[in-house]
């Protein structure tokens, strides 16, 4: 086995170098330049170079950077709609809490209101009851009152009257005056004015 | 399963009772594996410009580098299919990798479609020269009485003339990239690295220099090499070497039976990474090439 790798190196080596085995005819032509080749070379390169340049790679850059801006419109928009409807939510929910506080307001104030009319009215009624009453008060004083001056000054007359019949002589206004002050006083109305204070 | 056992086993015992006579070795000075490789000319063309086996590759893979793009190009989708993703992922890799990685946005701009087109041209060499195609035209096999030439695998990229040319293109360009944006006096100045001082940029100045052309072989050898080199393996190990060394019949049973699978091996290494590794390294190069060639430090 070793003599077969031994030979294999050697021959292949020699192979290699260009020469050793393979004596009638040269191998450079593995490692000469051909012109002719070359020129073939260059030709097919510069051919597809100009053709992709020119027709495929522009459109490929195109297409690719029609789907980037495609992508980028489309997380544009997809941003834009989602703060948008993040905006109208938060709107809608300004909106429903401001509802609720107009509408708590609103419950408010009518309870207010109601509490308010209803003690007005009730004051109202009551300030009207007592302006009657006092009313009704003034005018039994005053009656009273009058009825008392009329009391009084019948009295007087009757007691001048009787003063005269009884003593046959007529006073002086002076005297009459005196006698019926002092008569009256000794009298008391207060039973006849009604008031039980 | 005894069968192949004793299929297996009849020529390692044959080999054990009689080595010397197994392994004899009569090398067969007949065979020149080197001829896989040689350029006949098909059709005669005026001057140089005779159609042979390497322009025959050549022109496929032109026809390939340009009719995949164009036939994609032309069928660009906002919605794209597998070929269209296939292409579109070479297409990025080739812009933002290749270009985009080795320059500056602008010369990136510029110099995409030449390295682009560099890439995929080599690519396509490489890649059509592990197809067995009918075109060996010294054995031919007749196919209901037309002769056929038998088929062979052969690259264009595993002949020195093809790399060289794509070479000498890209050093041009790089030169003239460099002269535009720097002067002649510039560009050459800017070949000392940036950090040496005083008297010994004069030795650096011609190793630079030397390096500079060095690139010229450096750059087509490497390509072509790696090409040949991998033509060369596939064919010694699937069968080249049995009939090279022409050992006698139970010797090269074994050797057969031990170079096939590394042939089937080298294959699927070649076509898998080095065909297009090769190609990426070009454009690569060509690429880190064009950007320190205009790049302020060098």
């Amino acid at each position: 086995m070793a003599t077969v790798a031994t030979s294999a190196t050697a021959y292949v080596l020699g192979f290699v170098q260009g020469g050793g085995a393979a004596k009638e005819e040269s191998s450079t032509f593995l490692v000469s330049p051909d012109l002719g080749l070359m020129l073939w070379t260059l030709l097919s390169f510069v051919t597809a170079l100009f053709i992709l340049r020119k027709y495929a790679f522009p459109k490929i850059t195109e297409a690719l950077d029609k789907r980037q801006h495609a992508i980028e419109d489309s997380i544009d928009t997809a941003t834009r709609t989602k703060a948008e409807a993040d905006e109208l939510l938060a709107e809608y929910r300004e909106r429903l809490k401001e509802a609720r506080v107009q509408a708590e307001e609103i419950v408010t104030r009518a309870r207010t209101a109601g509490a308010s009319a209803e003690r007005e009215s009730a004051e109202a009624a009551k300030a009207k009851g007592e302006e009657l009453m006092e009313q009704a008060r003034k005018d039994i004083e005053a009656e009273t009152r009058r009825a008392i001056g009329e009391i009084r000054s019948e009295v007087a007359d009757l007691t001048v009257a009787a003063t005269e019949k009884v003593t046959r002589k007529t006073l002086t206004a002076e005297d009459q005056k005196r006698l019926v002050d002092e008569a009256l006083g000794e009298l008391d109305f207060t039973a006849l004015s009604g008031e039980r204070r | 399963m005894t069968l192949r056992l004793a299929v297996l086993a009849t020529p390692i015992l044959l080999l054990l009772l009689d080595a010397q006579a197994a392994l004899a070795i009569e090398v067969n000075e007949e065979y020149r594996p080197q001829d896989e490789f040689k350029l006949d000319p098909w059709i005669d063309l005026p001057g140089p410009l005779d159609i042979n086996k390497a322009v025959f590759y050549l022109l496929i893979a032109t026809a390939l580098t340009v009719g995949t793009f164009m036939y994609v190009a032309n069928r660009m989708q906002a919605r794209p299919n597998r070929i269209q993703t296939a292409v579109e992922t070479a297409y990025v890799a080739m812009r933002d990798n290749i270009a985009g990685g080795n320059m500056d946005r602008k010369m990136a701009a510029k110099w995409f479609p030449f390295i682009a087109t560099l890439f995929l041209f080599i690519w396509f060499s490489n890649i059509i020269g592990y197809l067995p195609l009918p075109t060996n035209t010294e054995h031919k096999v007749d196919v209901f009485g037309v002769e056929v030439p038998s088929l062979a695998l052969y690259a264009a990229t595993a002949n020195l003339s093809v790399p060289l040319v794509l070479t000498l293109i890209v050093w041009i360009a790089y030169h003239i990239e460099g002269f535009r944006a720097k002067g002649v006096g510039g560009f050459y100045k800017g070949l000392v690295p940036s950090g040496v001082q005083g008297p010994a940029k004069v030795p650096i100045f011609f190793i630079e220099l030397i390096s500079d052309f060095v690139r010229l072989v450096s750059l087509s050898v490497r390509l072509f090499a790696n090409i040949l080199a991998g033509h060369l393996l596939i064919l010694f190990m699937g069968g080249g070497l049995v009939v090279l060394l022409n050992l006698a019949a139970v010797g090269s049973v074994i050797l057969g039976l031990i170079t096939l699978p590394l042939a089937v091996a080298f294959f699927l290494f070649e076509i898998g990474l080095v065909a297009t590794l090769q190609a990426f390294i070009f454009s690569t190069l060509t690429a880190i090439y064009l950007g320190g060639a205009v790049a302020k430090e060098h």
